[in-house]
């Protein structure tokens, strides 16, 4: 297990030196600056040289990468140009929102998906229905969900707030505004998850095992939660693992339409204003957790499949 | 002596009943920074023009130049030599007092190019400026400028505190009847009534929260929702038209300096020949773009000047729609059916309005067999190809900064119109003593624009806001970029 986790250490390791790097140079290829994106459109010459002077971006690329390696190596992510602020307060601020509505998100998709998905393998009557059901939640668009739930809950029938976030001074109102968010989150990501469950417990429902305790007088009911629902969990908890990283920043759409400074729209300013710094704190961070993710995911496997050993 | 002491508490009632409350206001976009004077973002002067930040004087609503913290100047447009007389016992957010050597540090940097000012240009006719007082401040022109004191109530001219300049960026400090409280990155940025404002009884606002929301539906459903009060400009024609059927809501429409413009890179072909250039101002039908993309809000303009500013000159039927006139031009230089023209359309994605003209525009080139190749960049992108490398053929945007007809006399702006004639008449514009004469030069340079078919102007974009029927004093119209909220109340 220690040399699993020293192994796993190294190779994450690797792994954001290697996205850091790559990131630094497409960022090199990228037409466009920060400098005109800060200064506007009638900026002089001699405002650009000052502006450029004062970020350090006269220099070579070669002692920006330096530069920059060096800070990391301090623990310093450098300072945002757009921002002007430190890029790792930047992320904190964000990073503690998106973990929130992604975790909600996840978890609401999965409070959905797994019980519906053991109703079709349960009843197949039921099943072209349900899986009916979740293709049409699949294909109404985040931003179309979005906006229905906003006239829905907060302008009709205000129950809850429309937009934004006010932070976690109170938590009881910050999950009020992340309750909209998430669910539209949630019913856009629970297909796929509906999807891989099913066919999941079909697979496993085909083992002889499950022959064998249905054979002995296990009730149905009791065959799917006890025998087939944990073995066929597994890519489930490979999937949310992806989908946690991925919505990290790939839920922009629904920070757009309710408001929320999350970390996509962070990233989406980031690249529109050539913020490097702050860009590629982004792409660490990112990497990181998504590494962390793989990592959760690999012991989780352990705990629900006593044959997973780590060497 | 009765009627009157009950008359004047009614007054005090209702003005009680005025004052107070917070102001949630959106806005579509977050500025770099919140110092006009180290980024041109329109964003900037949105929110902290004349409410936070002023200058020596100022815009009214009507475009109208009037006093902020000079109480009264001397000077015309023939003079080489402007006096201008401070408001006294005024304070800034910090409790330091204004005073003529403000005054002179701030102008002192502005007239450097290598301060990193916005717009040094504004200033370079400035010889010295200095304080003879600590309430009077003179400042020697080089040469007489025509625009001198319109260059003084722009939002580049605003004044903070002497020697504070970096702190400015993210921590405004000005004069202003509200001072700036907290920029939440991503989120907004909260005001609040300075109660030192020199002005008795402004503001009557407590707190303003300019919130930052980019996407038009959450904006509307913020307002439907009662999250903000006022969704501050760039309400869509279709939002409008619903919100104002809704006697909760109230839409304010009036004019703003944008000019919509489609530009063409007059140095590069097909552009470079001016009959292709004109048969793109008969092929464009404005009248159709304003009705059929704008639902009728908007006026179709003919060169790069809008309808609210001084001097200007109804140019819109200059190059009537005549599609069979267009062609016969394209005729003329070469190009029919067997050889159309062929060009790329460059769009800004971040500006829709401006998108959707374009795409409706390349439409009505097709009608003449025009083939106009859409092609749709983000904005940084944008800004370091087209906007200062002119590496493109046309593209489409808004020019929101008033009085900007200056830009043709810069050749390598990126139109790269290059007309001797035209800066000899900007020159005679900015140096000449006599004001009628400088509008006559003003509506000459206009015309020799449109004779030149530099670019097709589309139209003056419309300002249209959308608030709660209980918000009253908003301005009417943008005669420069400002949310001006010195006299907004909430009315109960």
């Amino acid at each position: 297990m220690r040399g699993f986790l020293l192994r796993r250490l190294l190779l994450a390791l690797a792994t954001l030196w290697l996205a850091a790097t790559l990131v630094f140079a497409s960022l090199l290829l990228l037409p466009g600056d920060p400098v005109q994106a800060i200064l506007g459109l009638e900026a002089s010459p001699e405002a650009r040289a000052a502006l450029e002077r004062s970020l350090g971006l006269d220099k070579p690329p070669l002692a920006r990468y330096l530069d920059w390696l060096g800070g990391l190596a301090r623990m310093d992510l450098g300072e945002s140009i757009r921002y002007g602020k430190p890029v790792a307060e930047l992320l904190e601020e964000r990073l503690s929102l998106s973990l929130a509505l992604v975790f909600l998100g996840l978890l609401g998709a999965l409070a959905l998906a797994l019980p519906l998905a053991l109703l079709a393998v349960r009843f197949p009557p039921l099943d072209l229905a349900l899986s009916g059901l979740v293709t049409v939640l699949q294909s109404l668009p985040t931003f179309f969900l979005g906006v229905v739930f906003l006239y829905l809950f907060a302008v009709h029938l205000p129950l809850l707030p429309a937009s934004g976030f006010p932070g976690w001074a109170s938590p009881r109102e910050a999950l009020r505004h992340l309750l909209l968010p998430a669910l539209t989150l949630a019913l856009s990501r629970a297909a796929i998850l509906f999807r891989m469950a099913r066919a999941s417990l079909l697979e496993v429902l085909s083992q002889d095992y499950i022959r064998t305790a249905r054979a002995k007088g296990v009730p149905e009911p009791s065959v799917l939660l006890k025998h087939a629902l944990k073995p066929a969990s597994l890519p489930l908890v490979t999937l949310l693992g992806l989908e946690g990283g991925f919505l990290l920043t790939g839920a922009v759409v629904v920070e757009a339409v309710f408001a929320l400074p999350g970390l996509g729209s962070l990233a989406l300013t980031a690249l529109e204003a050539r913020d490097y710094p702050l860009l590629q704190g982004l792409v660490l961070t990112m990497a990181a957790l998504i590494v962390l993710f793989n990592v959760l995911v690999d012991l989780l496997y352990g705990l629900l499949d006593p044959r997973v050993e780590y060497a | 002596m009765r009627k009157w002491l009950a008359l004047v508490l009614l007054l005090g009632l209702a003005l009680a009943q005025t004052r107070g409350g917070e102001l949630r206001v959106a806005i579509l976009a977050e500025p770099p920074v919140l110092d006009p004077t180290a980024s041109t973002s329109q964003e900037i002067p949105r929110m902290l023009y004349d409410n936070v930040l002023q200058g020596l004087v100022k815009f009214n609503e009507k475009g109208e130049i009037v006093p902020a913290l000079a109480e009264r100047w001397q000077g015309s447009p023939t003079s080489l030599t402007w006096t201008f007389y401070l408001r006294k016992g005024v304070r800034f957010h910090n409790g330091s007092p204004f005073t003529a050597e403000d005054v002179v540090f701030k102008f002192t940097r502005a007239r450097d190019p290598k301060s990193g000012h916005t717009h040094p240009e504004y200033y370079q006719d400035i010889q010295s400026v200095e304080a003879k007082d600590p309430y009077t401040v003179v400042f020697r022109l080089r040469q007489p400028n025509q625009d001198f004191l319109f260059n003084l109530a722009r939002p580049d001219s605003v004044i903070g505190p002497k020697g504070r300049v970096e702190e400015q960026r993210t921590n405004p400090i000005g004069t202003g009847p509200f001072r700036f409280v907290a920029w939440e990155r991503g989120v907004g940025v909260r005001l609040e009534r300075f109660d030192g404002y020199y002005e008795p009884g402004l503001p009557y606002l407590d707190r303003v929260f300019f919130r930052f929301l980019p996407d038009p539906n959450a904006q509307l459903a913020a307002l439907r929702a009662g999250d903000i009060h006022v969704i501050g400009l760039g309400v869509s024609p279709e939002n409008a038209l619903v919100l104002q059927r809704d006697p909760a809501f109230k839409v304010v429409t009036g004019f703003t300096t944008t000019e919509i413009t489609v530009g063409m890179n007059n140095s590069r072909p097909p552009f470079n020949d001016l009959r292709v250039r004109r048969a793109m101002q008969h092929a464009v039908d404005k009248k159709a773009l304003v009705e059929g993309v704008m639902l009728g809000y908007g006026t179709p303009i003919g060169s790069h000047r809008s309808p609210g500013e001084r001097c200007y000159e109804d140019l819109s039927g200059f190059y009537p729609y005549d599609p069979a006139r267009a062609r016969a031009l394209l005729q003329e230089a070469g190009y029919g059916p067997n050889n159309p023209l062929r060009f790329t359309f460059t769009l800004a994605a971040p500006y829709p309005y401006e998108r959707r003209l374009g795409e409706a525009i390349a439409a009505q080139l097709g009608q003449i067999g025009v083939q106009a190749r859409l092609e749709v960049v983000e904005w940084a992108t944008w800004l370091s190809r087209v906007f200062r490398g002119a590496d493109y053929q046309m593209t489409i945007i808004g020019h929101s900064e008033p009085h900007d007809i200056g830009i043709y006399a810069n050749p390598s702006y990126y139109f790269r119109y290059d007309s001797p004639r035209f800066r000899e008449l900007y020159t005679q514009y900015l140096r000449t003593p006599d004001p009628n004469r400088a509008c006559e030069l003003m509506k000459e340079m206009q015309r020799l624009l449109a004779q030149d078919a530099v670019n097709v102007w589309v139209m003056n974009a419309p300002y249209i806001a959308a608030m709660r029927r209980e918000v009253m004093g908003w301005w009417q119209n943008q005669p420069t970029p400002s949310l001006n909220v010195t006299r907004v109340y909430l009315a109960r």
